[in-house]
């Protein structure tokens, strides 16, 4: 490894990761691993599971020493210096590890303590916390006997009294249902707006579309990093169409195999086709839906969802693996 | 510097042990376990199980019908501890043990009353019904106590000029009416604080894992020798009032002396404690669900405790390996010192190995635990 890097690189990146390893005996968790977090961005970390996001995330921390390479979060390299990381970063673990016989703020205020705060500080800080959270009303409430919902936004609180620049997230809406979980994405973008940095994973991947940068693991490796609109446009670069109308299928099966088409599959009771947007758009493929037999056409353009790129980014590795 | 760090380290194991103090005044269970056991088993111990005998029924065989042999029989029936249930000839004991109309027969020979005039040795023979050791024990130390006060008598009396030959058995000395309070408290107090330490850190410190708020911890800047400090604290502070309350009780109900110092009790506690707090950490180490580590505890605390501490049966009576073993059982070292401290009035001069074998042992076993619980987690 050379010299360090410029003092100011560290302080433009929340989080700087370079050729990051870890190894577990013959098994390689994490290979090779390198990007950059920007200050205040929500950066997403996806994966199937195995992929080696937790051990990444557990590097980050401070838990897991390297095997090799090198990552600094907020200015403090976690091989040499785990405590320091620890002290300026939140973690909300998968289980929210809370603990489930106390009351909902003596949860608050024994991480406020193990985070080295403490009398009224404390105190106004947890009350500060709970309010933003929505659980002011709750904080005499034991802790097991909040919905799923509420106490994912108690853990998150958990991870934010000592006012962390950086907050690590694994898999936080696991479990939780969809409303719950679109207030959760409200309190991490409003966290972000703040200046706050959030590194989240998930395998939700409608929710991956909050992210600003998206970064995919597969078989530990960082295989894509962009975000997701770029992700889309690089993985998934067909046009994709849905059209609805009659006589659809012989039509259909009529233009297989034409110019600028590369497929088309039944889609319900219309057609789903994926164009070469250079030589074909919606109203050509309507035309020429017409002319070859179809009637009442109407073709939409419906744009990628991170699941298609998910599904090409795991479909090119497995091509790749030996 | 360093005196920031320290007081921002004693702050965090104060919010550790605070947080576990809140866990346990919440979880009735724990309380339970902790102060009701204690004062039960005392209970049980003292009065129940430990079956202070009074009144055994005693069969009186009479071959000399002698003075003396009469004054003999009135001894036993009037101390309360015996009652004669019948006066049969020699032959007819035997009918009486097997229907179990008495558990103990005094036989006294022709000549009773010669001898005793003459100075020579006068034998009577007890028998009694050893199917239950621990009645056979009492009934043989109570008989003993009986025969030395009669046999002073007989000496006072003038009876004879030398004094009536007669074995003192050593183990009667500071219990000299075989009370088994006497000899439980102390067993007792070991039984109880190594349940305590070792099942619940291990149940405290597993329950920590199998939620995963153990690596929450890990990922905060509170240390892992932290973190096992602040869990061990509450635990050692419920286990000495424990103590006290085993030491308070058996002295208010049962009339178990303090003759010692308090303070040196404390510190017996305090030492045994450190030991067995480390095995409960070690086995939450090794055994990771809570499940397991309850049964870990309670085999690896309580059985030991029992059987190999001579709390209930002599470590002297025990065979070779046996005895061996109970050398590594800090419990042994527990009971022999409170049996001193409590009984005996010992102080360190006379203890200090019992002390320095369990500081040993918690020294030993704490450092295991302690690597064994950093190497889990790297």
């Amino acid at each position: 490894m050379t010299a360090s890097a410029p003092a100011g690189a560290a302080v433009d990146h929340a989080i700087v990761v370079s050729d990051l390893t870890r190894r577990f005996g013959e098994f390689t968790a994490v290979d090779r691993v390198s990007f950059e977090v920007e200050q205040g961005e929500i950066f997403g970390y996806l994966g199937a599971n195995g992929a080696g996001k937790s051990t990444t995330i557990r590097m980050l921390i401070g838990l897991l020493a390297p095997s090799g390479g090198k990552a600094t979060v907020a200015g403090h390299d976690v091989a040499t210096a785990p405590n320091r990381v620890k002290e300026s970063i939140g973690y909300m673990s998968q289980k929210f590890s809370l603990y489930l016989d106390l009351p909902v703020e003596e949860n608050l205020l024994f991480f406020g303590a193990a985070y080295g705060l403490e009398g009224k500080a404390l105190r106004l800080r947890s009350a500060e916390l709970l309010e933003r959270v929505g659980l002011d009303a709750q904080h005499e409430a034991t802790t097991g006997d909040l919905p799923g919902g509420q106490r994912q936004r108690l853990a998150l609180a958990c991870a934010l009294l000592h006012r962390p620049g950086i907050v690590f997230l694994d898999e936080p809406t696991a479990g939780v249902d969809p409303v719950a979980r679109r207030a959760f994405w409200e309190l991490i973008r409003e966290l972000a707006r703040g200046g706050t940095t959030v590194f989240v994973t998930t395998h939700y991947l409608d929710e991956a579309e909050y992210c600003r940068r998206i970064g995919l693991m597969v078989d530990g490796k960082l295989v894509a990093l962009d975000t997701p609109a770029g992700l889309k446009r690089t993985w998934v670069p067909d046009r994709v169409l849905v059209a609805r109308g009659r006589g659809l299928a012989a039509a259909g099966s009529r233009l297989q195999g034409a110019a600028g088409v590369r497929a088309v599959a039944p889609f319900g009771a219309g057609l789903h086709l994926r164009v070469d947007p250079a030589r074909l758009d919606g109203a050509a493929v309507a035309q020429a839906l017409r002319e070859a037999g179809a009637e009442a056409v109407e073709v939409e353009e419906a744009s990628p969802s991170l699941e298609d790129v998910f599904l090409a980014v795991v479909d090119r590795s497995a091509e790749r693996r030996p | 510097m360093t005196g920031s760090r320290l007081l921002r380290s004693l702050l965090r194991i104060g919010a550790m042990a605070g947080k576990e103090a809140i866990h346990v005044r919440r979880d009735p269970r724990t309380l339970g376990l902790a102060l009701v056991m204690p004062v039960v088993m005392l209970f049980l111990f003292g009065y129940g199980v430990s079956s202070d005998l009074d009144h055994i029924p005693l069969v009186f065989a009479d071959q000399d019908q002698s003075e003396a042999s009469r004054a003999l029989a009135r001894a036993f029936d009037g101390s309360g501890e015996f009652t004669v249930v019948g006066r049969p000839a020699p032959e007819g004991v035997e009918a009486l043990f097997r229907g179990g109309v008495a558990v103990a027969a005094l036989v006294v020979p022709r000549g009773y009353q010669r001898d005793l005039l003459l100075g020579k040795r006068a034998e009577v023979q007890l028998m009694l019904d050893g199917a239950d050791p621990v009645v056979g024990n009492q009934v043989l130390a109570k008989a003993d106590a009986i025969a030395r006060v009669e046999s002073q008598r007989l000496a006072g009396a003038a009876f004879a000029r030398l004094q009536p030959p007669l074995q003192v058995k050593v183990w009667t000395r500071y219990n000299p009416e075989g009370r088994s309070a006497l000899y439980m408290v102390p067993g007792l107090s070991a039984f109880l604080l190594a349940i305590t330490a070792v099942m619940l850190t291990a149940l405290a410190i597993a329950g920590e894992w199998e939620r995963g708020s153990m690596e929450q911890l890990f990922a905060s800047p509170v240390g892992r020798l932290e973190i096992v400090l602040g869990k061990l604290l509450p635990y050692l502070v419920l286990g000495l009032l424990e103590l006290l309350l085993v030491v308070a009780f058996g002295a208010l109900v049962f009339d178990v002396p303090i003759r010692g110092s308090l303070p040196l009790i404390m510190l017996f506690g305090l030492v045994f404690m450190a030991g067995m707090l480390g095995q409960g950490l070690f086995i939450s180490v090794v055994a990771k669900n809570q499940l397991v580590a309850t049964q870990a505890g309670a085999l690896s605390a309580m059985l030991p405790a029992i059987i190999l501490s001579g709390m209930i049966f002599p470590i002297e009576n025990m065979p070779l390996p046996l005895r061996t073993i109970s050398r590594l059982i800090p419990s042994r070292y527990l009971v022999h010192g409170l049996r001193g401290i409590l009984l005996k009035g010992n102080g360190l001069d006379v203890l200090w190995p019992d002390l320095l074998a369990m500081a040993l042992f918690a020294v030993a076993i704490l450092g295991l635990a302690t690597a064994r619980f950093k190497r889990r987690v790297a």
